[in-house]
């Protein structure tokens, strides 16, 4: 019972952290929408037009501090973190740099999950993340680059088949390793031959 | 109340710019749920929110034809692939494992960031060329056109790669009969004593 009121206790004080920093976040991507920014570190000496980069790293190392303090519900903070950059770096970027910015942070997000997750279904679901980030970005250059005879959506085309046969061919994979050694952990897949 | 006015003023002018922001921003935190919810089933389920998302910038990209095969195959065939893979491989689907790998954590992370930076640097510091043309309302039309004349034999080979896809997939998952006979075998020691010498123990190709 006492290790139930903890874990809620828990739970809120993680809850309040993020909400906090989600609020802080939108204030300096305010701010920098403004234009408030640009113009601080312009006086400062240093270089306006990257006031969006600097904007970055101030809230990766806000969101870092608010990890390293809450023990759990860290996705939270993590959640908050990549949008509220996201929306830092591309405000007043064109529209085609914003879709393919959007591409990088599912890609990236998809690779962190295919390297890093224990689970062998999970790491196929990365993968299907990743080809579709690849697809935005496709699209994204047909909408903008080459709108005329649209090349990347027929490319995409071919990705969304690649991906479906890879889709099938990698379950029935981790089907037969689990039907071998009863297990989908990528940490336990340490042999060659069973 | 001033301010108000001119965001819905702002807002009417750039639907567009609205519009992605709301399918990123619901497109991020679910792939990020993907990832760490405790309850794989869960994430199973939040795949069809990011790919749900991800159709509807295609609408806003003016790919029609591509939005629609994106929930056809993507939103609904290939999670359910995946969600049908999770019942088989974790008959109670628990959270036994956790999430993230320890020994993985710091190496994927830094992979991840980096990739993202160097990435954004790049296409930033680009000044793009836009054409001037806008999107052919008809552009299905184009797309098949394209694809049944120049780009028909990668057609037709992506046909082929689906078919040897499809009896890899099969042969790959088949169930071995002796394993269904014997209970589960999981030592391969045990596995190869328990080998019958004529028949019935190999398995059929």
């Amino acid at each position: 019972m006492a290790e139930q009121v903890e874990i809620k206790k828990q739970d809120i004080e993680s809850t309040s952290i993020a909400t906090a920093y989600a609020v802080v976040s939108a204030i300096l991507v305010m701010l920098l929408q403004s234009g408030t920014i640009g113009k601080i570190f312009e006086s400062m000496g240093l270089r306006g037009g990257y006031a969006d980069i600097y904007m970055f790293i101030a809230i990766a190392v806000i969101g870092a501090l608010a990890v390293s303090i809450v023990k759990s519900g860290v996705g939270n903070i993590l959640a908050i973190a990549i949008v509220a950059s996201f929306f830092a770096l591309t405000l007043n970027q064109e529209p085609l740099v914003r879709y393919l910015t959007l591409g990088g942070v599912l890609f990236s997000i998809g690779m962190y999950g295919m390297v890093a997750s224990r689970n062998a279904v999970r790491v196929l679901m990365s993968i299907e993340l990743m080809l579709n980030a690849v697809n935005i970005n496709l699209v994204a250059f047909a909408r903008y680059v080459d709108p005329k005879d649209v090349r990347g959506q027929i490319f995409a085309i071919f990705i969304l088949t690649v991906a479906a046969a890879e889709a099938a061919v990698g379950i029935a994979i981790v089907l037969a390793i689990y039907r071998n050694s009863s297990t989908v952990d990528m940490d336990k897949f340490n042999l060659l031959k069973w | 109340m001033e301010q108000l006015d001119m965001l819905q003023a702002w807002a009417q002018g750039n639907v567009e710019t609205v519009l992605f922001y709301i399918f990123a921003a619901g497109a991020i935190p679910m792939a990020i749920g993907v990832l760490l919810d405790k309850v794989i089933i869960r994430s199973g389920f939040m795949l069809i929110g990011v790919f749900g998302s991800i159709c509807g910038l295609f609408l806003l990209l003016q790919a029609q034809f591509l939005a629609l095969a994106q929930l056809m195959i993507y939103a609904v065939a290939i999670t359910l692939l995946v969600v049908i893979a999770l019942m088989l491989t974790n008959p109670r689907l628990d959270s036994e494992l956790p999430t993230i790998s320890k020994q993985q954590h710091t190496t994927g992370f830094f992979v991840a960031v980096f990739i993202f930076i160097t990435v954004y640097l790049a296409l930033r510091s680009e000044s793009w060329n836009h054409s001037s043309h806008v999107v052919d309302p008809d552009n299905v039309k184009v797309i098949g056109l394209a694809l049944t004349t120049t780009y028909s034999l990668p057609f037709e080979f992506s046909s082929v790669l689906l078919l040897a896809a499809l009896i890899g997939a099969i042969l790959l998952a088949k169930a071995e009969p002796e394993k269904s006979v014997e209970g589960n075998l999981t030592d391969a020691s045990e596995l190869a004593e328990s080998k019958t010498p004529v028949g019935s123990g190999a398995p059929e190709k």
